[in-house]
């Protein structure tokens, strides 16, 4: 046995080991000082509170000191002892349709991840499409963004990452060296960002921003509405994804032959199309057809879990397989987040943060837009996307009452930068898969993510002032 | 017989790094034991990430971490592999190991094991401003191994393969 000695001065390894209690301790006393603090005018008590539980809740979320699905249950349980709003009130919003309509959602993903059938496509497709370097990359590209349409995109990466790693492999490319290995990982993690931000599904922060702009003014964004007004956004963000990767990262090789040998070897070992792809597959296409069709009618949530009760009636799944699939610990997160945002907007504090924070600095709808979304694509950069919207919407949609802007297309504006992070890990799972791989570094990430992140939030302003007004979403 | 430890602590070392340390295991007629240590805490930490904030349960997660731990072991053993040739073709005597967790605490311990004479380490070459922040783990055993440390520095930019080795300290 041999005897570790920490050979570090003293005082570092106190001060390590002291930073976690002096945070808390800290943020406690902050915490305590805005509660009990004279009230400024014009916010009320319970304002002043929701607001404490708010900047509370903030720098967790940002920190990561505690789960985030934690530091969601502190919100819970913090608003009603506070007073802010009624017990009964606040667990009721827990129940809110957005919740649901995750959970079903969650279910369904894990069915069809669990069934193989989007491995089989993906594999597939590549095989099919793949027969030159640029036709792979480009439809590594596509393919990510493609599934990301129906799946949460971390689930794309994540089922992406064993191919492409085989592809790289097979094609003798070599970590950290090649610029086809690097453009195959970039693809696939920006794939998956862009498709991410197409529909519903690839990720849980527009259901959840919906969820949180419902409770607050009762208006609604659609399913299918929501993928119209991102349609541009997404077709030129591939574009100019595709253009800047292959531009940083010229293609240094003529042919992929190899690559091909090992996809048709994998398809090989999967057999034939079973019964439960085929079944999976089809609960799944018709539930995005109800979504779509029937969304409106009977809710989004309703369609989801009638498509879950569906898989489990034709024993197409069993709990067991489902239960591995989902991080169930995050829904609490979005739980809390709709009670923060109903806790701000109920006691009045989210408009009299605007008036304080954001007011002067935006008081046309373009500049509130233009503000708001360089904010979430800010802020999502360095912590989780449902936590931008958390900390964002409900401030937002206060400013879009104060200056008469429709809070739907706030809801925008905060919904869909949040899911655009082209330059960190931390941000972004996708961004942590491929770079584990080690055919990409950080920096490289950090450097052609900027301009993305430029681009991205250029574009979803010039698609704001442009494309909105054609589908009847303009600035008033 | 003398033994020289050649720690390789991260992946896509150059060529020439490996050139000096059999090159003084030739000179001072010594096995060179080539020790590669494996990052496990890089896919510890993807797997953190999407339990705290993907969306994904433990499965794929656990998955993804062992296919990065399969990948990082598999170009451990194609890095000893280049040793190997390099100590084959100047009659050098090779002993190869592998360990994960790239720590100080882990090198020691097989310094322990294997009572080399001198140990060589690699070390990325860094920006002045992150010295201040980072310590190396060529530094680090530089100041806590009681017997001779070379500390072959090289260039991060992994292209100049042929001129990444910057300068060799003794210790």
């Amino acid at each position: 046995m041999t005897l570790q000695i920490d050979t570090r001065p003293i005082w570092l390894i106190l001060a390590i080991k002291s930073l976690r209690p002096i945070f808390f301790l800290a943020l406690t006393s902050l915490f305590l000082y805005f509660l009990w603090m004279p009230a400024p005018e014009g916010l009320s008590v319970e304002g002043q509170r929701a607001i404490a539980v708010f900047l509370l809740c903030l720098v967790l979320w940002i920190s990561n000191a505690i789960p985030l699905a934690i530091t969601g249950i502190l919100a819970i349980v913090l608003v009603p002892i506070l007073g802010v709003l009624s017990n009964k009130v606040t667990y009721s919003l827990f129940g809110n349709e957005a919740v649901f309509f995750i959970l079903g959602a969650f279910i369904l993903a894990g069915a069809v991840m669990h069934s193989g059938i989007s491995n089989r496509l993906a594999l597939y497709i590549l095989d099919r499409f793949g027969g030159s370097p640029r036709g792979l990359l480009l439809t590594v590209f596509l393919l990510a963004a493609a599934l990301s349409f129906i799946m949460s995109e971390h689930a794309v990466a994540a089922m992406l990452f064993p191919i492409v790693i085989e592809i790289s492999k097979s094609l003798g490319l070599r970590p950290g060296k090649s610029n086809y290995g690097k453009l195959l990982f970039f693809s696939m993690a920006w794939g998956c960002i862009i498709g991410g931000v197409a529909t519903f599904l690839g990720g849980a922060r527009v259901p959840l921003a919906v969820g949180i702009l419902k409770e607050t003014t009762g208006s609604d964004i659609g399913f299918l509405d929501y993928s119209i007004a991102v349609f541009p956004l997404v077709v030129i963000l591939l574009f100019a994804g595709y253009m800047l990767l292959t531009r940083i990262f010229p293609i240094d090789i003529t042919e992929v032959g190899g690559a091909h040998g090992v996809l048709k070897k994998r398809l090989k070992a999967l057999g034939k199309l079973s019964f439960k792809e085929y079944a999976v597959g089809a609960v799944l296409a018709v539930t995005v057809c109800a979504w779509v069709g029937l969304g409106e009618k009977f809710g989004l949530a309703a369609i989801a879990l009638a498509s879950v009760v569906a898989l489990f009636v034709f024993r197409l799944v069993r709990w067991k397989d489902i239960e591995e699939y989902a991080n169930w610990g995050i829904i609490l997160m979005y739980g809390g987040a709709i009670v923060l945002g109903s806790a701000l907007d109920k006691s009045g504090a989210a408009q009299w943060l605007v008036g304080m924070v954001i007011g002067d600095f935006a008081s046309e709808p373009w500049a509130a837009l233009a503000l708001f979304s360089f904010l979430s694509i800010l802020l999502t950069a360095a912590m989780s996307n449902a936590a931008v919207i958390a900390v964002l919407l409900p401030v937002t949609i206060g400013m879009a009452q104060t200056l008469s802007i429709d809070p739907v297309m706030l809801t925008y504006a905060i919904a869909v930068p949040a899911g655009l992070d082209f330059m960190f890990p931390m941000g972004t799972p996708a961004i942590a898969i491929a770079a584990s791989s080690n055919y990409i570094t950080v920096r490289e990430s950090a450097k052609g993510g900027f301009v993305m992140f430029v681009t991205a939030w250029v574009v979803f302003n010039l698609v704001a002032a442009f494309w909105w007004p054609l589908i009847g979403m303009g600035y008033k | 017989m003398k033994k020289i430890l050649l720690v390789l602590s991260y992946p896509g070392f150059s060529g020439r790094a490996i050139d000096e340390a059999v090159r003084s295991a030739k000179k001072e007629k010594a096995t060179l034991a080539a020790l590669y240590l494996l990052e496990a805490g890089a896919a510890e930490s993807v797997f953190d990430k999407f339990s705290d904030i993907g969306f994904m349960g433990d499965r794929p997660a656990e998955d993804l971490s062992k296919l990065v731990m399969k990948e990082s072991r598999q170009r451990g053993y194609e890095a000893l592999g280049k040793v190997q040739i390099k100590a084959m073709e100047e009659g050098v005597d090779f002993e190869p190991l592998v360990e994960e967790d790239a720590t100080v605490e882990k090198v020691l311990s097989v310094i322990d094991k294997t009572d080399p004479s001198a140990v060589f380490v690699l070390k990325k070459k860094q920006r002045a401003f992150f010295k201040y922040f980072t310590r190396s783990l060529a530094d680090e055993l530089a100041e806590r191994v009681s017997r001779e440390v070379v500390i072959i520095t090289e260039e991060g930019d992994q292209e100049k393969e042929d001129s990444n080795v910057k300068d060799m300290d003794r210790k």
